[in-house]
């Protein structure tokens, strides 16, 4: 896209910098295609379309937000681009959004493909934790951020100076499999913290509530009317069992207590 | 997981109530809770981050800090905007020295309910209606539609967040006497409800399945229903297909339920059935399903959890070997097809 200047390049690069990050960090308000949608039109010079096609992807985006972790196509990449295009193209915002679709879907890639290949830092951040090193976290914490924000703004930079056939080619250098496989594994990483949680919880008496929340659960997913309140429930339950036993255990103990005190059970009667 | 956390911190004793400016501070670092989201331990990395300027005031000893720094780096994930929730609590409790596995015990507890409570709050409500009205003002033209946005949103996540941590880190403080003298068992408890959590997640984020994997299992003959239009001249040929004998309008097999019907065109409207050959196709993860639903996500959790309680594996060759199974199972260079659904 020749008509633009370095200035703009690079301030397009810088609005999604941040934006890439704020999808997660900072404000996560900053990055909703309502606000990026006039940015970047003030940056290319019609803040006029940016508003209606940031406005149009927002109301697409509403029924698509990140609910209980799910990755939905992504809304700083769809959101950046569709405005991208409505301007440089002349696309109408409409056209504009179903252009952009196919960006926001690598996008959705590009998360998953980061959030798996940031699961083997944890380890370095392990090895912080057990020298008490507060600095070395901190680093981890903040690479990331910047890794994610530079990730996405190159590639936004590289789409917008390249043009939109260029994010079709890059879609198909990637094989189907690679793709399918990462995703699978992607999903199933959660599982080790699981692992994790259970190693470090656990006692062999425990298993049986780790088996009912499990059991729960599949009940209550099955009736698939509750949505985002299921969990909500299950912790309720889940509360119940944890606090019954708490009375009883207090209880045992204390009436187990007075025998021992030689209390005996003559005066419990 | 680098070493082997223990269940008492070496300085028992209470350390100072934590002052305002550190408070605000962690609910400052709290917006940065996803920076280092991974799937392995999820939000763990930022929730370590988010506490530290507490942890470093509250731990003096830095056996007892690197302590506390490990165990809250195990795998944490909540609701972003409620996260100073768990982090007032947690607080409390290191604060007052509890043992490890009762910190953790609450930590889990907390974390979860949270998730669909975040959610219902801020995804199904807030966004949704602020960012209804904004987009359309947006659609409009007005500048004030992102601003206004930007200006809701972020009031209900400030105030929310600054709230939650001093509500429940006074909840925690003011509770922990009674937590101390029963303990043991309000570990126990604790456990109990982490526990129970962690079954539920299995299933609520237990999305893996192998829906993709469909076996081949011969084929079976389909009736194939046919409708034309056809032009009067041409009406035996089918008459043929669908009668044995036109004259008795007597059936071949198959074709009982073949119509002709005389359009108001002069044409005629004929439905008759062609046999198909179709593929059938074993759904192995239908079969699961009728075992018991969620089965892989249950079996990968054991698996892993079997591995690294028993055979010593770490969280690292647990990441690769899902990776490998998740690249196997997709089929690669299209070898087999992807059995991932």
């Amino acid at each position: 896209m020749d008509q633009y200047n370095i200035l703009q390049i690079v301030l397009v690069f810088v609005v999604t910098f941040i934006a890439a990050i704020d999808q997660f960090s900072l404000l996560e308000s900053l990055y909703q295609p309502i606000v990026t949608g006039p940015v970047i039109g003030l940056i290319l010079g019609d803040v006029q379309t940016g508003l209606v096609v940031g406005g149009t992807y927002q109301l697409m985006t509403i029924g698509n937000m990140p609910v209980g972790g799910a990755q939905p196509p992504n809304a700083v990449m769809g959101g950046i681009m569709a405005t991208v295009l409505a301007i440089s193209l002349g696309l109408s915002p409409s056209e504009a959004v179903g252009a952009a679709i196919p960006f926001a879907i690598l996008g959705q890639y590009g998360i998953t493909l980061l959030f798996t290949a940031m699961s083997p830092i944890m380890s370095k951040a392990d090895t912080y934790a057990q020298e008490a090193n507060p600095k070395g976290i901190d680093r981890i914490n903040y690479t990331a951020m910047i890794i994610l924000g530079s990730i996405f703004g190159v590639i936004v930079t590289l789409f917008f100076i390249g043009g939109a056939s260029f994010g079709e080619q890059l879609l198909a250098i990637i094989p189907a499999w690679v793709m399918n496989g990462l995703d699978a594994a992607g999903g199933m990483m959660r599982f080790v913290g699981f692992a994790i949680l259970l190693r470090v919880m656990i006692s062999r008496e425990l298993w049986s509530f780790y088996f009912l929340g499990f059991a729960l659960a599949i009940i209550i997913e099955a009736t698939g009317s509750l949505g985002s309140s299921a969990i909500l429930i299950l912790a309720i339950i889940g509360f119940g069992f944890a606090f019954w036993d708490y009375q009883i255990q207090t209880r045992v103990r204390l009436s187990s207590g007075n025998i021992s005190d030689g209390g005996g059970e003559e005066d419990g009667i | 997981m680098a070493y082997d956390i223990p269940n008492n911190y070496k300085n028992e004793t209470p350390s100072q109530q934590l002052d305002k400016k550190t408070l605000n501070k962690m609910v400052m670092r709290s917006f940065n809770l996803q920076a280092s989201f991974n799937y392995e331990r999820m939000q763990a990395g930022g929730w370590l981050y988010s506490i530290l300027p507490g942890l470093e005031k509250i731990h003096t000893d830095k056996d007892d800090l690197s302590a506390s720094m490990s165990h809250n780096l195990e795998f944490f994930n909540t609701h972003p905007f409620l996260v100073t929730f768990v982090m007032g609590i947690v607080l409390s409790l290191e604060q007052n020295k509890v043992n490890i596995p009762t910190i953790r015990a609450v930590r889990v507890a907390a974390m979860g309910p949270l998730g669909g409570i975040g959610d219902a709050l801020f995804w199904f409500t807030l966004v949704p209606i602020t960012a209804g009205i904004t987009s359309q003002m947006a659609l409009d033209g007005s500048i004030m539609g992102p601003i206004l946005f930007l200006l809701i949103f972020n009031l209900a996540q400030f105030a929310i967040r600054f709230w939650l941590m001093y509500w429940s880190y006074d909840l925690g403080t003011s509770a922990i006497d009674v937590l101390t003298e029963n303990a043991a068992e309000f570990t126990r408890a604790a456990s109990i409800l982490g526990v129970f959590v962690v079954g539920a997640l299995t299933v609520t984020f237990g999305a893996t399945n192998i829906a993709g994997l469909q076996i081949p299992n011969g084929v079976t003959e389909a009736a194939l229903p046919i409708t034309e239009t056809v032009a009067p001249e041409n009406v035996s040929t089918y008459e043929d297909i669908i009668y044995e004998d036109p004259a008795t309008e007597e059936f071949n097999p198959g074709q009982e339920e073949a119509v002709i019907t005389e359009l108001p065109s002069g044409n005629y409207e004929v439905t008759y059935f062609e046999v198909v050959e179709e593929d059938v196709f074993i759904d192995v993860q239908e079969i699961l399903d009728g075992i018991l639903p969620k089965l892989i996500p249950l079996a990968i959790t054991m698996l892993l959890y079997y591995l690294m309680a028993f055979k010593g594996w770490t969280p690292i060759n647990a990441i690769l070997l899902l990776l490998i199974l998740g690249l196997v199972g997709a089929g690669p260079f299209g070898l087999w097809p992807n059995i991932w659904g």
